[in-house]
């Protein structure tokens, strides 16, 4: 940001900085964003328990889809990038660029390793039978999950500027830092609501002896 | 400041030395003209040219009505289509609503609020310009389907491939304004989807999802300029009426608009890639469709109806001499009617069978939503009550205002109660009383906040006596087309027909309000033309021609860009009335100090960020109709937004330094400001 405006910042009537208040109301937003999506999910598993049916007209249940341990380490992934946000913002309001580079470098790998992971799913659950068009479940279980995954894309790319941008000389002081501390905003949101979709899609689903919905497979067979 | 500044000549923008980007491009803050208005991130031009565009748009809204009521005039008449006649009714609500009502709200709160709160812009003045021309491309997409339709009927796409291949050809929307799956949607099962519609609900899908990306970035912008850009001792129960139900609206479509934008998604996943959402014939449940609409929907009511109450809690106490009659009690009402509005969407759908408990809940709730109302009505009589009463323009709207959004409510509260609604449900009774709220209540609203602050926004008065012509001919018009349907609703006319037989019983009344829309048309383009011969060549009038509460009556008319040549220092409500009139003065904050006040820079990177929505929003619906290549104009579309968004990133927030003529001390009352 230009020192001429960083010499202008004109104090606000709450103390907060407008890019930071902007960035709570949108984050607010995007709370009802996700949870009209994760709604739709739950309401049509509660509809349709029994899963999917796929190509070949064969009945299959949920947990024959999910890979519980590859959606846990990648979920572990993305709570580790949070962890390595968290240090970036903390170097940048302590003005130590360099430890901001090397660790927002790590969220950006973190999240591309998490993004990595959600294309490989993808992939596999396509050629296991469920697709966007052959089940309710297909539809609503791609179009959060992917909605979710292109956040963590924009967030990837926005990590991904602000690094090059480091290198220009003008990423510093309270501006910079607030900078920073906005996408790290983001970021955390974007994590935390990882964390509920991967218990609201994926470990209720094994809770029980059938999953939570009460026709998943029986857990003596897995 | 010393006391030979006390006249400075304001310095003229043009002088200044550009500023240059990081890219060496330099900002357009010395343009004029044409350059300066698209590029321009004033929140009062960006404030007049919303208001340009949402009185277009209601005449386009408003021709859409009239060739519905033309249709309707006579029994068994054929002046439009069946076809037509459904995608005139879709457009006209859609356009009233998304491109009418909310932008000409939009334009207060640009143009009032940050000189209410007396700031100098708005917390993001660049967001400001591209939330202006993200809805002006909105509109633009929502209303390129109808030249499609005219292509179509004049034959002119019959040559084409892509044409010849489609199933449905209606090019404008025609599901009305609630695209109610699964008729916007899909039927059949499994990869074989068919869409019972022509691609005017893509057109619609995508018109919408853009329109509610601009009112979600308005709304972030005034939320955050109202809580963190307040005025010295501008506390928040000090804050004018209007900008408190700007606030409330803001947060009521940030927390509904998501609903929208997800069922939009879905839909579109539905109509675009075969997804099952809403297709019944695959278990997606098109009612699902219903509940995420009027989540969104119900509170939509309230982000209509608040901004106009707000304007009349402004309008009637300068005409009444008298400061609001429990201020606290009006905003706390204007809060509650916001929470409570998201605790009612079922209302909406009674008759679809939610379940005895349900049905008894919101019937309950949407009761209880009439309370706030009314006390907010009680508190503008009282308002009224033994004041000195001076009779203008907008204050005969206001009056209106109140009368007829009250009969608006009444009819409203009959709804509440399920029995009696499952016999209103889709009948004209149901187009009486949102009419009655929405035209009676909202247009009334703004159209007396438009004759009230005309002359801020222009320094010219528009001519009283065709105000009163127009404002006379707009209430009685509006009662003749609306106040028949009470009952030809109740006699069982059911809506969104395109004629009706003779023998019904209903001919007369018909006749009446076909009458009554003319003569609310009539009314309505004579209050807009006078506006419009007001703001070029009207009368000129002083800076306080109402005797104004509020501190933009403090202002100069038209207001200088940099608004405040000093930061006012506020100590009490109504205070520019107060400092008039009473002891406590505004004060004075010297902020800018020898270097003058700081503006924001002018930039293109709005307009260019914007202008991509505009490619991906008629990508989207090409590629729907199967036009070859519309694919790469979507992704070409997304490509300008982003590069949009990364040179607006990249240029910084910029700004250059205005000397005000500042006056020493307190500032004086407005009529010795030099000008």
């Amino acid at each position: 940001m230009s020192d001429h405006a960083a010499a202008h910042e004109a104090p606000t009537s709450t103390g907060i900085d407008h890019k930071k208040l902007i960035m709570w109301l949108f984050l607010a937003s995007d709370c009802m964003f996700f949870g009209t999506l994760i709604s739709t999910h739950l309401l049509y598993r509660k509809l349709f328990p029994a899963g999917f049916t796929d190509a070949e007209g064969h009945q299959r249940f949920i947990q024959e889809l999910f890979s519980i341990e590859l959606t846990s380490f990648s979920t572990f992934i993305l709570l580790m990038s949070s962890f390595l946000m968290a240090l970036a913002v903390s170097a940048m309001h302590k003005g130590q660029l360099k430890s901001f580079r090397r660790n927002v470098l790590g969220v950006i790998l973190f999240g591309l390793i998490f993004l990595g992971c959600q294309v490989f799913e993808f992939t596999h659950f396509y050629h296991k039978g469920l697709t966007i068009q052959n089940s309710v479940l297909g539809s609503t279980f791609y179009v959060l999950t992917g909605t979710h995954g292109t956040h963590v894309a924009i967030g990837v790319l926005w990590l991904i500027l602000l690094y090059f941008y480091s290198f220009t000389g003008k990423l510093g002081g309270h501006m910079g830092a607030l900078d920073v501390e906005v996408a790290g905003l983001y970021w955390h949101f974007v994590d935390i609501v990882w964390i509920i979709i991967f218990t609201a899609v994926y470990l209720v689903e094994y809770l029980g002896p059938y999953g939570i919905w009460g026709s998943g497979l029986p857990a003596a067979v897995k | 400041m010393s006391h030979d500044t006390h006249h400075a000549p304001v310095a003229c923008k043009t002088e200044l030395a550009p500023e240059r980007s990081d890219l060496g491009l330099h900002r357009p803050d010395r343009s004029t003209g044409w350059t300066d208005w698209l590029t321009t991130v004033d929140h009062k031009k960006i404030g007049i040219l919303y208001g340009a565009f949402a009185m277009l748009y209601f005449l386009i809204g408003g021709v859409e009505a009239l060739a519905i009521r033309t249709q309707l005039a006579r029994p068994d008449n054929d002046f439009i289509t069946a076809r037509m006649y459904n995608q005139l009714f879709t457009m006209h609500g859609t356009t009233m609503i998304f491109l009418g009502v909310m932008p000409l709200s939009a334009a207060f709160f640009n143009f009032l609020v940050p000189l209410q709160i007396g700031a100098r812009d708005v917390a993001f003045p660049r967001l400001n310009a591209f939330s202006l021309w993200t809805f002006v491309f909105g509109a633009f997409v929502l209303n390129a389907s109808w030249l499609f339709e005219f292509a179509h009927l004049a034959g002119w796409l019959d040559s084409f491939a892509w044409h010849k291949a489609l199933v449905y050809t209606d090019f404008a929307p025609a599901n009305g304004w609630f695209s109610y799956a699964p008729l916007s949607g899909t039927f059949g099962a499994n990869g074989q989807a068919q869409r019972f519609t022509g691609v005017g609900t893509d057109f619609w899908i995508i018109g919408i999802q853009i329109l509610g990306i601009a009112s979600l970035a308005a709304s972030f912008n005034f939320i955050c300029t109202i809580i963190n850009m307040r005025a010295k001792g501008m506390t928040m129960m000090r804050l004018p009426v209007f900008t408190w139900m700007t606030l409330v609206t803001a947060v009521l479509i940030i927390l509904a608009f998501p609903a929208i934008t997800v069922a939009l998604i879905e839909l579109m996943f539905d109509r675009s890639f075969g997804a099952n959402f809403f297709n019944p014939s695959a278990g997606g449940q098109p009612v699902l469709w219903q509940h995420l609409f009027w989540i969104f929907g119900h509170p939509e009511v309230y982000i209509l109806v608040l901004p106009a109450m707000g304007i009349i809690s402004e309008v009637l106490p300068t005409f009444t001499g008298k400061s609001l009659f429990g201020y606290p009690i009006i905003v706390f009402s204007g809060a509650v009617i916001g929470f409570l509005g998201f605790a009612v969407w079922s209302h909406h759908m009674f008759t679809t069978g939610l379940g005895p408990v349900p049905t008894a809940a919101f019937s309950l709730l949407t009761m209880a939503i009439a309370v706030p109302t009314g006390v907010k009505i009680f508190n503008w009589l009282g308002t009224i009550w033994g004041g000195r009463i001076r009779f203008t323009p907008p204050m005969v709207l206001a009056l209106g205002f109140i009368w007829m959004f009250m009969c608006g409510g009444f009819s409203g509260v009959m709804h509440s109660s399920a029995p009696a609604d499952s016999q209103q449900q889709d009948s004209y009774f149901v187009i009486a009383h949102f009419h009655y709220v929405l035209v009676g209540g909202v247009l009334l609203g703004l159209l007396s906040g438009l004759y009230f602050w005309f002359p801020k926004i222009f320094g010219r008065m528009p001519n009283a006596p065709l105000g009163y012509l127009g404002s006379a001919l707009v209430i009685l018009g509006f009662n003749l087309a609306f106040g028949p349907m009470h009952y030809l609703g109740l006699a069982g006319q059911p809506r969104r027909t395109h004629t009706y037989h003779a023998g019904n019983g209903w001919e007369t009344w018909n006749m009446v309000s076909t009458y009554g829309a003319y003569m609310l048309g009539i009314g309505v383009v004579i209050i807009f033309g006078n506006l419009a011969w007001t703001a070029f060549r009207g009368k000129k009038c002083g800076n306080d021609p109402w005797d104004g509460r509020t501190l933009e009556w403090s202002l100069p008319s038209p207001v200088p860009e940099y608004n405040f040549a000093q930061a006012p220092v506020i100590a009490t409500r109504d205070a520019f009335f107060e400092h008039k009139h009473g002891a406590k003065k505004i004060g004075a904050e010297n902020d800018g100090g020898e270097a003058g006040v700081h503006m924001p820079s002018q930039s293109w990177m709005p307009l260019l960020a914007s202008a991509g929505f505009l490619f991906a929003g008629f990508g989207m619906p090409m590629m729907a109709m199967g036009v070859p290549h519309a694919g790469w104009v979507v992704i070409a579309g997304l490509g300008v937004l982003f590069i949009g968004i990364w040179l607006w990133a990249l240029e910084g927030p910029g700004g250059y330094m205005l000397k005000t003529p500042a006056p020493s001390g307190a500032p004086a009352p407005a009529e010795t400001v030099a000008h």
